[in-house]
């Protein structure tokens, strides 16, 4: 007679059955993750790079320019090409599998035992703690493997910045042609310049005295250090200093790079693809942002239907009587004018910024070829240089009156707070050919204008809350998380961008144009943007003016960003000490601003009595009701409006989540969304704005980006809250 | 069964088989252990000892009980203070306190595979850790003493030897 198992027992047995699955499982993965990272080509958990042939540069097509030569060979590698081979003849990793002999051949005997068992990534992390001196000396010169990894790029940049980029980086104009022709037909195809970078600052600092060049040997600071005012303000010969030193002009001496067969690494080969990469045609064709002749602009109009709108706007021929136009294409008018100046540089790669004079960066700028150059972008040149500042100033409010202080609409509200106060507003911008930023919304939800002045610019944008490919902004938009340089978003996510631009619907698609010196760009505030520096044959280099500002149309807004989002303020905090707002104070600073301006520009004179003085929203209602000068109404507008519907659409969170992806959307379509769904529930009552909004305060608003469901909720404690599928 | 000590740990397993068992605190310095745990089924039974078992086929037991030893004075004793460039000094005794100073004063094969196993664990402080140890025996060593020391070849050609030497800043 058969015995039945009693269930229990059953169970318990099966559940033994399934753990033993699941560790079998677990150690097969496991054995798989370890012979993943085993790779000795890739960091252990580096993206792989797309599919590329081995370079040919013998075939290549760039011809070596500046990058308007390289074509696109639209094949079956995803159409992109190098304009150069790697100078020290790395190839890709996938390469391996054509050769014989593999990592034995180079890698290998070039490590030795110990070393080889390290993967490319972590020798790097090894080298990034060597000094300059040991890494051009005896690492170099061990082995051939050594000689290539030692003069990776990116380390001699490193050593740069952390010897020198606190005092200024000293960077020589490039050596004449030779008269009798070039050596090899590969003066284009030198390696990184920042080794020979630090071979000519490391012979300054042996032949200077200490008096003369500050800081040369300064004691290394260990935390990040940071950008003082303080420099850009202490008075300096403006011509540079002739010394014993530096007369006659010295030039950047280049090293011979010596290609090495057999060497296979996407670490080392990644970062030259993304430098070199050529201009594909199409992504520099359509013009889908609007645009308009100067010409055509009135204030009214760029107020109603852009500003106000949020839409962004290209002037054609905007800044083409600006005086610096004209006097800026003169590249020693700049140097001159600038002369030891220094002025603040930085690279989403870099671990520390660097400064360098305008001439300096200039000449970096003619061999700058990293995945993502230093990129100067200094706040205070207005300070520093005020002949820059006069250069455009008054031209810019008399050519675009809608960018204009006086104006009576209310323009660059945060300049109530003074110049000392204010968050940081203007920038130079200068950057080398293929430099640019990759994409971000400005801060502080400010608008800002953006004037090319050498050197064409392309830009792409994407809406408020549409978050384009490749990025993944944090739900609460502290963090964001993408590819560094520009070069890997054009390799990695041109196709999804183009399937973008024929979303079904048109507010998420992306808008593109080209903007050419002359021209003026209208950025609107709440937009993702990317910037790509084209130039042109003969330039050095992209130079560029921003300002951000906050008007009548985002200051509603911009009060919101300031009182909700004090950890993303930007633009204040290391400028304490000056006087400056520190972030947690702006929002209050702020408000008390613009009452004193009310104070100022109201009709009726009087004193306004001591509690009134109080910077709340409640004082605020108020006092407009008893002053009415024409602050009183823009003030009075924008708080209406930011009661109605706070302006800016779309503060949108995007999170991918296991089920879809939330969006948080504005609050004029939630309240349709509400609206609707009210009238579903109730035949007898009908659903009115006002009283939804009543019962809403600061609420949350939820979709599912695939359509499917809605939840709608309101952090108050009135237990307000909805949903349905 | 008793539930709350078992509850508390996991087990690691060495390349050769052996287990170690570690409280999921301190193990969790890994992240390749954070995922690993964040993978699990939550309905894994208690009964007859369901300790989590994750095995390391890259590691040997002599390293991963060193790496235990470092992740346990993490959590338990202090943390180490974050290696940040620029390096105060060369001397790693200078940059991180003694007791993680000492630890990686090991032998060179011991101190590589450390360097391996606190990659494929994704221990980022002890990588770092090691790398620096790595970069000390490198730094202001010549070529010579840098083959010598780990056993390289120079595959130089005498020509290229030449360039080398011309092109040395």
């Amino acid at each position: 007679m058969s015995e039945e198992r009693p269930p229990a027992r059953a169970d318990a047995d099966d559940r033994k059955r399934r753990r033993l699955l699941r560790r079998r499982r677990r150690f097969q993965e496991m054995e798989m993750e370890a012979s993943r990272r085993a790779y000795s080509g890739n960091g252990s958990g580096g993206a792989c790079l797309p599919p590329l042939p081995a370079n040919d540069d013998d075939d290549c097509d760039g011809g070596g320019d500046n990058g308007k030569g390289g074509v696109n060979d639209g094949g079956g590698n995803g159409g992109f090409r190098t304009l150069f081979g790697h100078p020290y003849g790395v190839l890709p990793y996938g390469n391996i599998h054509l050769s014989s002999g593999g990592d034995d051949v180079v890698r290998r005997p070039g490590l030795g035992p110990l070393l080889s068992a390290l993967n490319d990534e972590q020798l790097l992390c090894v080298l990034s703690y060597v000094d300059g001196k040991s890494l051009g000396g005896g690492v170099s010169l061990a082995s051939r493997f050594l000689y290539v990894m030692s003069h990776h790029d990116e380390l001699w940049r490193d050593v740069c910045l952390r010897k020198w980029g606190e005092g200024g980086i000293a960077v020589p104009p490039p050596p004449p042609p030779p008269p009798n022709g070039g050596r090899n037909g590969d003066d284009d195809n030198r390696g990184g310049c920042w080794r020979d970078i630090y071979a000519h600052n490391h012979a300054l600092e042996l032949t200077t005295s200490s008096s003369t060049t500050a800081t040369t040997t300064s004691p290394r600071r260990t935390s990040r250090s940071h950008y003082n005012d303080e420099d850009a303000r202490e008075t300096r010969p403006r011509r540079r200093t002739t010394s014993a030193n530096t007369t006659p002009r010295s030039f950047l001496r280049r090293h011979e790079p010596i290609r090495i067969a057999g060497i296979y690494s996407d670490v080392l080969f990644r970062s030259w693809l993304c430098r070199s990469f050529a201009f594909c045609p199409s992504w520099l064709e359509i013009t889908t942002v609007p645009t308009l002749n100067h010409a055509d602009v009135t204030i009214d109009l760029f107020l109603k239907e852009y500003e106000e709108r949020n839409v962004p706007l290209l002037i054609k021929g905007a800044s083409n009587n600006w005086a610096a136009m004209k006097k800026w294409k003169d590249v020693d008018y700049l140097r001159n004018v600038t002369g030891d100046v220094k002025f603040r540089a930085t690279s989403g790669a870099a671990p520390l910024p660097a400064k360098f004079t305008l001439d300096d960066y200039l000449n970096y700028c003619t061999y700058a070829t990293e995945e993502a150059p230093m990129y100067l972008f200094d706040r205070s040149f207005g300070v520093s240089c005020p002949e820059l500042l006069h250069d455009f100033d008054n031209d810019l409010s008399r050519t675009c009156g809608w960018w204009d202080r006086n104006s009576k609409h209310g323009h660059d509200l945060f300049g109530l707070l003074g110049d000392g106060r204010r968050p940081d507003y203007q920038w130079l911008i200068v950057g080398p050919v293929r430099s640019g930023s990759s994409f971000h919304i400005d801060p502080n939800c400010t608008h800002a204008w953006n004037a090319p002045i050498i050197g064409r610019k392309r830009w792409i944008f994407y809406p408020p809350g549409v978050a384009p490919p490749g990025v993944y902004p944090s739900p609460d938009g502290d963090d964001v998380c993408m590819p560094i340089s520009i070069g890997e978003w054009f390799l990695t996510h041109w196709d999804e961008h183009v399937r973008r631009r024929a979303h079904p619907d048109p507010s998420k698609r992306p808008l593109e144009c080209t903007a050419c010196p002359g021209d003026v760009l209208f950025v609107p505030h709440g937009w993702w943007h990317m910037v790509l520096n084209i130039g042109d044959v003969n330039d050095c280099a992209s130079i560029a003016l921003t300002r951000n500002y906050v008007s009548s149309s985002n200051l509603p807004d911009v009060l919101r960003f300031l009182d909700t989002k004090v950890g993303q303020i930007s633009g204040c905090r290391d400028r304490r000490g000056e006087g400056a707002v520190p972030p947690e104070d702006l929002g209050r600073e702020f408000r008390r601003a613009l009452m004193e301006a009310l104070e100022e520009k109201g009709d009726e004179g009087g004193e306004a009595d001591d509690d009134e003085k109080k910077c709340c929203d409640e004082g605020l209602d108020s006092r407009i009701q008893r002053r009415r000068g024409k602050w009183a109404a823009l003030l009075e507008k924008s708080e209406k409006r930011a009661k109605e519907g706070w302006g800016c659409d779309a503060w949108s969170d995007l999170s991918p989540t296991c089920s879809g992806i939330e969006a948080t959307c504005a609050l004029n379509e939630g309240i349709d969304m509400m609206m609707a769904v009210e009238n579903q529930r109730t035949t007898t009552t009908t659903p009115s704005r006002s009283s939804i909004l009543a019962r809403a305060k600061r609420p949350v608003f939820k979709t599912r980006a695939d359509g499917g469901g809605a939840v709608i909720s309101t952090p108050a404690s009135d237990g307000f809250s909805f949903s349905f599928l | 069964m008793d539930g709350d000590d078992v509850h508390g740990t996991l087990k690691l397993v060495s390349k050769e088989g052996d287990t170690f068992e570690v409280p999921i605190e301190i193990a969790k310095l890994s992240n390749l252990v954070v995922t690993t745990l964040g993978e699990e089924d939550i309905d894994e039974d208690d009964d007859d000892g369901g300790v989590v078992e994750i095995p390391l086929p890259n590691v040997k037991a002599t390293v991963l009980a060193k790496v235990i030893e470092y992740c346990t004075h993490y959590k338990m004793v202090e943390p180490m203070t974050p290696i940040t460039l620029p390096l105060k000094s060369n001397r790693i005794s200078e940059i991180v306190q003694d007791w993680y100073a000492r630890f990686v004063d090991v032998d060179q094969t011991m101190l590589f595979e450390l360097v391996t196993a606190a990659n494929f664990m994704d221990i980022k402080s002890l990588l770092d850790l090691t790398c620096l140890a790595v970069s000390v025996l490198i730094k202001g060593k010549s070529a010579e003493e840098i083959r010598r020391i780990f056993n390289i070849g120079n595959d130089f050609s005498p020509d290229e030897e030449v360039h080398l030497r011309e092109n040395q800043s």
